[in-house]
């Protein structure tokens, strides 16, 4: 080896694959070209041949024909190459300003798709993050009711396989009686509603979107009348006419696919389909949804001429006794704000003589 | 397994996990390498770990013995301060301490396409640099202009003056996917292409089929 340490690497007939490292200088001859073996051996620079190489096309690949072969030597150095360009020859240097100024072009090429592309995912992220709402709404308007079914079947038979279900009485009765007057009053609904009664003390009922309604026997113990289930149910079914949960879904399918595209992770889509079963199941809608929910919900109960103040009596009632084991707080949670909209709401709405159902209330809690 | 012999006050830098046994007077250390955000962007943007651990050997000489995660061969290379290699996400191992390393962004196409994701890491600096493959290691030596294809996932390593470029690996679109091949790399010499002889990709997808679906 020369007492220099390397600076560049040369290839060719007879030489390993990986290259010898070699040490090169510049003289007015020539370069001087230092392999190690025997002495330094200076190529005149009429013979080289220019180009541009390596990962980030700032090598300079000079090829020649030595006695025992092409040779191809790659410079990485920039002080080598710089001193390299001053010396060369006039008709030398033409090809050399023109590799230099490919690699300049390459390189600020390069740099113009890095800044194009981060500037394209900074806009993706932003227009996520402000446009959202609107392009979540443009898709899911686009989704035809009858895709939405699969969806919530497959989530509802998910969430059912460790429950048991109430399939006949009093209980299931009523709540479905409850359920058909909403939905008889709903304008324009493509949904055909059904519930389902689950035995569990949870006090909690959700709608998943295809209009798959799951009541919890620990709401029908807690309420007071079928006014208050009604509250609940109205609450849950706007969720599904107002196609939530589907927004939602979009929403975290678009956030992944985009994550994935950009970390290129091949696995984060295979796991997406089973994600998006369990968001379905811890759906959490934004307060923006709820608000919506409410008011459509106390519409809506006043259209199916059921009285609407026993929403607001259910939950304000919930939040001051235990709240334990009364899961529909975590996810609605009754404040101030809420209960004063709800009552706003309520009491701009005309009057009128609400109609009974046709159970008895007290029949069916104790049928549970 | 590789056997690392350190002097007193020397260190090596591993992949984290990497350790498998070491003598007493050798301490493991964790390390951001690059700093916080370097490291950040290294798992974010490589899917290469967070944490890089350093064996540091304070109270004496003493030996590491370090092992890949996934069953395969390691090379052992040395780096002199001129050659650089260029390293697909999973394919480092371990490296002396004056070996720097660095993400580095693929082109758009080469990053869509290539299977390695869009950054890769580039090894340069001096010392003794340990790639760790997915099945046995291959070696590819290319002379100047010389070309070679390889399937695109059997990639571990290769030299920074090898340049490629992507391209489907029959001539129409369909029948490069139906050869079960899809997209490959056309390396052009001079330097050297380590090559795997497993793709992890289709490991993970013979071995899905023998994992019992829960539910």
């Amino acid at each position: 080896m020369s007492q220099c340490s390397p600076n560049a690497l040369c290839f060719g007939d007879g030489l390993p694959g990986a290259g010898v490292p070699c040490h090169a200088e510049v003289n007015p001859a020539g370069l001087v070209l230092d392999l190690g073996e025997a002495s330094a051996e200076t190529i005149p620079f009429s013979s080289f041949s220019i180009d541009a190489g390596g990962f980030d096309h700032d090598h300079l690949v000079l090829k020649w024909q030595a006695r025992s072969g092409s040779r191809t030597l790659y410079l990485k150095d920039p002080h080598l190459i710089r001193a390299f360009r001053q010396a060369a020859p006039p008709e030398l240097t033409a090809h050399v300003e023109r590799t230099a100024q490919q690699v300049r072009r390459a390189r600020h090429g390069r740099r113009t798709i890095l800044l194009v592309a981060l500037g394209s995912l900074v806009g993706l992220i932003l227009l996520l993050w402000l446009g959202s709402d609107t392009l979540v709404q443009m898709a899911v308007s686009r989704i035809p009711v009858e895709w939405e079914q699969p969806i919530g079947e497959a989530a509802r038979s998910q969430f059912l396989a460790g429950q048991t279900v109430v399939k006949e009485g009093p209980a299931v009765a009523a709540v479905q009686e409850i359920t058909k007057r909403l939905a008889d009053a709903a304008p324009g609904n493509p949904y055909k509603f059904e519930v389902t009664v689950v035995r569990s003390d949870v006090v909690n009922a959700f709608a998943l979107p295809g209009g798959y309604v799951v009541v919890f026997t620990g709401l029908l113990k807690k309420a007071e009348s079928p006014e208050e289930v009604a509250g609940v149910l109205a609450h849950e079914l706007n969720h599904v006419l107002l196609r939530h949960g589907l927004e939602r879904i979009v929403k975290t399918a678009g956030l992944v696919a985009v994550v994935t595209i950009v970390v290129g992770d091949q696995q984060g889509l295979v796991g997406l389909a089973k994600r998006l079963g369990v968001e379905l199941l811890t759906l959490k809608f934004g307060r923006e949804q709820e608000t919506q929910a409410d008011l459509q919900g106390l519409q809506l109960l006043h259209r199916a001429k059921i009285a609407p103040d026993g929403m607001i009596h259910f939950f304000e009632r919930l939040s001051e006794s235990d709240k334990l084991q009364v899961e529909i707080l975590s996810t609605h949670p009754m404040s101030a704000a809420r209960a004063d909209r709800l009552k706003a709401e309520a009491a701009s709405l005309s009057r009128q003589t609400p109609e009974p159902f046709s159970f008895e209330w007290s029949a069916v809690q104790a049928g549970l | 397994m590789v056997r690392v012999e350190l002097a007193a006050g020397e260190t090596v830098k591993a992949e984290s996990g990497a350790m498998v046994a070491c003598s007493p007077t050798v301490d493991v250390e964790s390390k951001m390498e690059g700093g916080f955000l370097g490291a950040l962007s290294r798992r974010m943007l490589s899917g290469e770990k967070f944490f890089f651990q350093t064996l540091r050997a304070t109270r004496g000489a003493g030996e590491v013995l370090l092992a890949p995660t996934v069953p395969g061969d390691i090379v052992i290379l040395e780096l002199d301060g001129v050659n650089e290699y260029l390293v697909q996400k999973d394919g480092f191992l371990a490296g002396a301490d004056s070996v720097k390393i660095e993400s580095k962004m693929q082109s758009l196409s080469r990053g869509l396409l290539g299977g390695e994701g869009f950054f890769i890491l580039r090894m340069s600096g001096t010392g003794t640099l340990v790639l760790n493959s997915f099945g046995a290691i291959h070696k590819v030596e290319l002379k100047p202009d010389q070309e070679y294809i390889v399937d695109n996932s059997h990639l571990v390593a290769w030299t920074a003056t090898t340049s490629y470029n992507i391209e489907k690996a029959s001539a129409g679109w369909i029948a490069s996917f139906t050869s079960g091949e899809g997209l490959v790399c056309r390396f052009r010499g001079p330097g050297v292409v380590y090559i795997q002889s497993r793709n992890p990709g289709g490991f993970g997808n013979w071995i899905r089929q023998f994992i019992p679906v829960s539910e």
